[in-house]
């Protein structure tokens, strides 16, 4: 498989999954902090910025904090390359280019998608909220994984696919959990635990909700929500299942089996995966939360690099 | 068929090229759109008898045409005969110093060719309007409308019998795969394309799986040590062929415009060295360029001592002095070409051109006239074409490209080629990309 197709299917899941991620956090926050009170409202806006990477372009861009700028720089903004409009866009500008290589089903659910979301217009959606819309796009990317898993041959390009969007997904979770939390920590320190309506909301946005009483049978405690998001082997948005999804189409492409590694991307991948199957969330609230998932963090940003420097690229033959 | 059912069916062939995005991409309102190509669901019928001198036509030309690049990269025994100016052909914009003295595999140059072919309305004469050797393209949306007329219209196949074209893309495949340095088992053959933003850009991933070939772009591409590699996830991979659709000055940034990105630094290099081939060859714009049109009757009789089958529209090169007098004064009678445009950019159609426009052309070809041809209007003949607004049959002009491969032995042409046909009643103009649509083309067996 050549390179280049090898890169934008990757990209191409990636951005998929951005989009998918930004509208479910967006979608969760702005329900809940309806039935919050005014005061702390900025404060809780502020850490939607913060997990989206992009605090210096909003600023850039707004003066105020508020909740129709947070939505429409995460949902319509076209100079901020993370929106999920542009996700959207750029998706389907990297299946344009591949379009004799993936399903003619694929590549037409994908260009529908894009004229789909390109129809809504940011004034009138400022006003009805978010919810109408990110419904769409969570519809429309789960229309996408089905369409791609019923069309598209499980070969080596497929594997492709799934490391985008399982990487994309873990690095999301994990940078979400810890701005949640620290920013919980951060504003009541008085009551001792963050309230549970919080709690329930980043539940809701990793689709984890109904999972996490079905498991516990018991009210919402943080360390278990972080334990669940971080740690659970079953659930398809946790770290560790995403990892797990990460390092198995690592192998599949390199032909290596358990217990080795064909290069430094299967390296940590396999050391993650490892960590988390280990780990308790006991541990982990000892060694520091936040500590913890920075580390993670940076191993997935370093995968990042070894894929693309492994698959991806070739040196400039002078 | 009634005519509710007709427009029923007609908006069904619609739907069908919607959905498959057979678009091409136009540039004049600057941002390269993606349009439909309007496609007339009347079928254009020719006699297979009438076909048949087509093809020993074409067959003809297309030989010459090669016989005279390899002659003007090789020997040049036709400028040494003086049957053409060395002036005339060393002045063409795209003559490439570069080949000369190249051995391409097989001898062969042109590979594929689209020889595009009027008739005329008054003789009832098919006659070659112009070659296009270098990278035409429109074959797909042959291919595609007979895919969809047989669709949509399947008692009409069962009841009349139509040569089959279907067998295009495995042929050209065959001929790609012959030109392998390496031999023909282990020949990796790739398409290059210019990209996405390129007007062709779905025709180059429809060939390429058509024929199960790579569609690679010049930055999938490497030159190492004189051999060329495509980028894979498990490393380079030698290509032994390149199709490509990119034009010659974009190959090669070493050799050509130093600012291309489009193409591969050092692909001229491998190719003269042999160790990749090119198809078409580079360097053939020399034999379409449009003044050398003028001589291609001469080509046919010096190269194969036979008198041409198809006739050439008369043709007034402007870089000798009488013609250029000529043109100037009778302008509003002329249609004016730039010699290395196509698509129908860089030209004049004097009779229904305002007289601005024709001083402006005026200019243009007293400042620079080996840039420019001129031709009398053809009338062009009219085939019965659906008209959208009335609902009814209308005459509607047309010309007919039909699409040549060539092996170095055989001239191979599928039955038939796209027909263009100028939608806006009266409009000569047939280009896709000025507004003009396509009709399938049916050569019916064994009648006539």
């Amino acid at each position: 498989m050549l390179s280049r197709i090898a890169e934008s299917l990757f990209w191409l899941a990636r951005y998929i999954e951005r989009a998918e991620d930004t509208a479910r956090i967006l979608d969760v926050n702005y329900q809940m902090l309806l039935e919050q009170s005014q005061d702390s409202y900025h404060l809780r806006w502020e850490p939607l910025i913060v997990m989206a990477g992009e605090e210096q372009l909003f600023r850039r861009l707004y003066s105020e904090v508020n909740a129709e700028n947070v939505f429409e720089f995460l949902a319509f903004r076209q100079d901020n390359p993370g929106s999920i409009v542009q996700c959207i866009a750029k998706a389907r500008e990297n299946a344009r280019t591949i379009r004799d290589r993936i399903s003619r089903e694929m590549w037409e659910d994908i260009n529908s998608f894009y004229h789909m979301v390109t129809r809504f217009s940011p004034r009138e959606e400022l006003v009805a909220g978010p919810h109408r819309f990110c419904d769409k796009i969570k519809f429309g990317t789960h229309r996408f994984h089905g369409v791609t898993d019923a069309t598209s041959p499980h070969d080596e390009g497929w594997q492709f696919l799934r490391i985008g969007w399982s990487l994309e997904r873990a690095e999301m979770t994990s940078r979400l959990v810890d701005v949640q939390y620290q920013n919980l920590l951060d504003e009541l320190p008085t009551v001792g635990a963050p309230d549970n309506h919080q709690w329930m909301a980043v539940l809701r946005s990793v689709g984890a909700f109904e999972a996490y009483y079905r498991q516990y049978h018991s009210s919402i405690e943080p360390e278990k929500v972080a334990g669940m998001l971080i740690l659970n082997s079953q659930h398809p948005r946790s770290i560790r299942f995403s990892t797990t999804e990460v390092q198995s189409a690592l192998r599949a492409i390199s032909g290596t089996g358990p217990g080795s590694y064909a290069n430094e991307a299967e390296r940590l991948a396999g050391k993650v995966v490892e960590r988390l199957s280990y780990d308790r969330i006991e541990e982990i609230f000892k060694q520091g939360l936040h500590s913890y998932l920075h580390e993670l963090s940076q191993m997935f940003g370093l995968m990042g690099r070894d894929i693309a420097r492994n698959y991806f690229y070739y040196a400039v033959v002078a | 068929m009634a005519p509710e059912q007709f427009e029923e069916r007609r908006k069904l062939a619609d739907l069908s090229f919607l959905i498959q995005g057979i678009t091409f991409t136009v540039y004049s309102d600057g941002r390269g759109t993606e349009r439909l190509f309007p496609f007339d669901l009347i079928p254009r019928i020719i006699p297979n008898s009438e076909w048949r001198r087509i093809d020993r036509g074409l067959t003809q030309r297309v030989l010459a045409l090669n016989l005279f690049l390899q002659d003007i990269y090789g020997k040049q025994c036709i400028l040494r005969d003086r049957k053409i100016s060395r002036s005339l052909v060393y002045s063409c914009a795209h003559f490439r110093r570069e080949m000369v003295g190249v051995e391409v595999p097989k001898g062969i140059f042109t590979h594929i060719c689209g020889i595009d072919l009027v008739r005329d309305s008054k003789t009832g004469e098919f006659l070659v309007l112009e070659d296009n050797v270098r990278t035409p393209s429109g074959i797909s949306y042959v291919l595609e409308n007979r895919l969809v007329m047989t669709r949509i219209f399947p008692e009409v196949f069962q009841a009349c019998e139509v040569l089959p074209l279907s067998h295009y893309p495995a042929e050209l495949y065959r001929i790609l795969r012959s030109l392998s340095p390496r031999g023909e088992d282990d020949a990796q053959i790739v398409l290059l394309s210019p990209g996405i933003y390129n007007s062709a850009y779905f025709e180059h991933s429809f060939l390429a799986q058509q024929m199960g070939i790579e569609l690679v772009e010049g930055r999938d591409l490497i030159v190492d040590g004189g051999i060329v590699y495509t980028k894979t996830i498990h490393g380079l991979k030698r290509v032994d062929v390149i199709y490509r659709r990119v034009d010659d000055e974009f190959l090669d940034s070493l050799t050509f415009r130093t600012d291309s990105l489009l193409g591969v630094p050092g692909l001229m290099g491998a190719y003269r060295a042999g160790n990749v081939a090119l198809a078409n060859a580079v360097g053939n714009g020399v034999a379409d360029d449009k003044a050398i049109y003028a001589y291609v009757p001469e080509f046919i009789r010096y190269y194969l001592g036979e008198e041409p089958i198809l006739q050439t529209v008369d043709t007034y090169v402007c870089a000798k002095p009488p013609d250029l007098a000529y043109v100037l004064d009778h302008m509003p009678e002329l249609v004016v070409k730039a010699v290395g445009e196509s698509g129908g950019y860089g030209m004049l159609i004097g009779p229904t051109a305002d007289e601005r426009t024709i001083q402006q052309f005026r200019n243009r070809v007293s400042a620079n006239p080996r840039n420019y041809i001129a031709q009398p209007v053809i009338p062009l003949s009219r085939v019965p074409s659906y008209d959208p607004s009335s609902r009814r049959l209308a005459g509607r002009h047309v010309d007919l490209r039909p699409y040549c491969l060539f092996d170095g032995q055989k001239v191979t042409i599928v039955p038939g080629g796209l027909t263009r046909v100028a939608l806006q009643r009266d409009s000569l103009v047939v280009n896709s990309s000025q507004g003009g649509g396509s009709k399938d083309t049916w050569i019916l067996r064994g009648e006539g």
